[in-house]
């Protein structure tokens, strides 16, 4: 079945008509998703490779059904963007801009949580389903279909090991990358929650790193809960220094708190497997 | 971006908070006039941004001219955590009766600000959680809905303050909670808020830092000068091109990284196989040609760096991209470095093509910890030893 997103999925891209926009809509076409629209303020008539722009999501929402939004407006332009979207009643917002300040992630979260919507982001590459569908910007390709599910704080190593289990063989149900910023959309937790019923998934993948506390919040809620599947984990930044921020705003190990050491040992006091190297994680999934 | 303690005061002032009479200054002479104009005895507080500054000896009293200029050079003279204190604020000395805790900031659990307060103040927020955590009271924020005064009377009721003092630090608390929220603060705190002998409540201390994501709408902290943030060079240089990077001390192995994620597993896994890394560095989300040759650029220019690893996706990036800005390099400086790159993702065929036709060992389909692997083994093919010297 896998989560979020299914081939049926409606998707928009508000800011379409912006380079990365325009880039990823064309890639977004090539993986056959469903997209119905693009939203761009004064360029509603224009179309981006076949995809007709409107210039508010209300527009676009007199003609389509939507299910999910991509937002790739620039940081300045994503608080209104993600309040557009919640307003037009549109479930799943996907955040891909990276630097949106943390007082607009603040007020994006608790306005997501009040009206029952989804935000994934920001920071994030995204959301994909293999073979069924993507609201993000992954390369389609390096994914493949099956059954394991993975949670990610980074795109790239989202990328790095979907591919690497693709060129083993191994697929995946659907990878949610939740972003590299300190407030989220999303958690590791609320994902772990969507994985515990879905029939697809058979093991889930955790990918987090250094800073935040979301990990030791996934270890509570397991030893809380219970929980059917396996997971794997794996904590990127075990040899980064104290103090220094490492290129994501939420990757920072400040006064003792958010370390690796700390994540590792909630993680394993959950019975997560915790593996230290990528070329573990491969083996242990397998 | 975090301010000094003068700096957030100004702040603090134009938000109604009152603090002590001072002036932040540079030079002996100007430290003598600001006496005089404040009138003795005063503080003379170094303004450096780590904590800790008292227990270092960064704090002195002065009762008079002679005792101010010795306090003055000796803070001059003196580097806090490797920070060279070059401002100073004299400030009238407050005649403390009691001394508070304030502070507001994120909390990774809820992902929403935590207000604190206690009666425990003048020593560090943790320290306070450790020794009274009774004595430490909390309230999360609404960022939908930034709290009323009543709610602050209720909060700082709990540390048994009374009458006029009551209502003087709500009304601190209030304005702190407004900058916190206007300021676009990560984190605002006063410690201690004092309440002098006369009864009068004020901000003895000020500790702001500044979300660097919202620097473009706060204008209040747009002219603070900033030049000495950064002490090394090199991450400087690429702060200004626009790069994340981060020295790493004597390794002899460069990294370049698409992605923070990524950028951290590589240099733990260069790690664990033996190699030391020079530095981490994050590429970021809009690698051009131009962004990527800049990047390499820093990079080998890093002192000891013997071995490069480029690891990059093409994501929101392009391959070809990236890989002609590799090129580019490679042509410019014929480095003599040992280089490997790890590239996929869109444009990878392009990306791959290109830095064949320049000989750079490309590795396609392996993983993170095989391409690590293969530098290293080419370093040692090249003569280079784990310690970073050449045999």
């Amino acid at each position: 079945m896998a989560i979020l997103i299914n081939e049926d999925i409606r998707v928009i891209i508000q800011g379409i008509t912006g380079k990365q926009g325009t880039y990823h809509a064309l890639r977004m076409k090539e993986y056959n998703v469903n997209v119905v629209g693009g939203v761009s303020p004064g360029k509603g008539g224009q179309t981006v490779h076949g995809v007709k722009v409107y210039d508010t999501v209300a527009a676009v929402k007199k003609e389509h059904q939507v299910d999910a939004s991509m937002i790739m407006v620039p940081p300045a332009g994503v608080l209104g963007a993600v309040v557009e979207a919640i307003e037009n009643n549109i479930s799943l917002i996907v955040i891909i801009t990276e630097f949106v300040p943390v007082h607009d992630c603040l007020v994006i979260r608790s306005m997501a949580r009040k009206a029952g919507v989804r935000v994934i982001g920001p920071n994030t590459i995204g959301v994909i389903s293999p073979g069924k569908s993507k609201v993000g910007i992954m390369p389609g390709y390096i994914y493949s279909e099956g059954g394991v599910g993975i949670i990610s704080r980074s795109g790239t190593l989202t990328h790095e090991i979907s591919s690497n289990l693709t060129y083993k063989g191994i697929g995946q149900s659907t990878c949610v990358c939740i972003g590299g910023d300190p407030v989220k959309g999303t958690d590791f937790l609320d994902v772990l929650e969507l994985f515990r019923d879905d029939d697809q998934t058979e093991t889930v993948v955790m990918i987090g790193e250094i800073g935040g506390a979301g990990e030791e919040l996934a270890a509570r809620y397991v030893i809380e809960n219970g929980y059917p599947k396996k997971i794997v984990a794996f904590i990127a930044g075990q040899t980064a220094p104290a103090g220094k921020k490492m290129g994501h705003a939420g990757a920072i190990v400040s006064e003792g708190f958010g370390t690796a050491e700390s994540k590792i040992k909630s993680l394993g006091e959950a019975g997560i497997t915790v593996v230290r190297t990528l070329d573990e994680l491969l083996e242990a999934v397998r | 971006m975090k301010l000094y303690e003068y700096e957030g005061k100004q702040i603090f002032n134009q938000a109604g908070i009152p603090i002590p009479r001072g002036t932040a200054v540079y030079t002996l002479q100007d430290a003598s006039k600001a006496a005089q104009e404040t009138g003795y005895p005063v503080v003379v507080k170094s303004q450096v941004m780590r904590g800790g500054r008292g227990k270092a000896g960064g704090i002195k009293f002065a009762t008079d001219e002679q005792e101010l200029l010795q306090s003055v050079k000796e803070l001059q003279s003196l580097e806090l955590s490797g920070e060279r204190v070059e401002i100073i604020l004299i400030e009238e000395k407050l005649d403390i009766a009691r001394e508070f805790y304030m502070g507001i900031t994120l909390d990774p659990r809820k992902s929403l600000p935590l207000l604190m307060v206690s009666a425990q103040g003048g020593m560090d927020i943790e320290q306070v959680a450790r020794e009274y955590p009774h004595q430490l009271f909390k309230m999360h924020l609404d960022p939908l809905a930034p709290p009323r005064l009543n709610n602050m009377l209720d909060l700082l009721l709990k540390t048994g303050l009374q009458g006029s003092q009551l209502v003087q630090a709500a009304k601190v608390l209030y304005n702190l909670v407004r900058c916190y929220f206007k300021y676009d603060a990560i984190t605002a705190e006063i410690n201690p808020l004092v309440i002098d002998a006369s009864g009068n409540v004020v901000a003895a201390d000020s500790k702001l830092e500044i979300d660097d994501s919202a620097l473009y709408r706060v204008k209040a902290v747009q002219d603070f000068n900033r030049k000495s943030e950064i002490s090394d060079p090199i991450e400087a240089e690429a702060k200004s091109l626009g790069i994340s990077y981060v020295g790493l001390g004597k390794g002899n192995i460069g990294l370049i990284a698409g992605g923070a994620g990524l950028g951290m597993a590589s240099m733990d896994m260069i790690w664990a196989h033996g190699g030391s890394p020079a530095n981490f560095l994050d590429l970021g989300g809009d690698a051009t040609m131009e962004k990527t040759a800049n990047a390499l650029r820093v990079v080998l220019k890093t002192p000891g760096v013997e071995g490069v690893f480029i690891n990059l996706f093409g994501g929101i990036n392009n391959c070809e991209q990236m890989a002609k800005g590799i090129s580019l390099v490679i042509d410019e400086l014929q480095p003599t470095q040992t280089i490997v790159v790890k590239m996929r993702g869109h444009s990878q065929d392009e990306g791959w093509a290109i830095l064949e036709s320049i000989n750079v060992p490309t590795v396609k389909f392996g993983t993170t910890e095989e391409a690590v692997i293969l530098l290293l083994e080419q370093m040692i093919n090249k003569g280079v030893t784990d310690d970073g010297y050449t045999n």
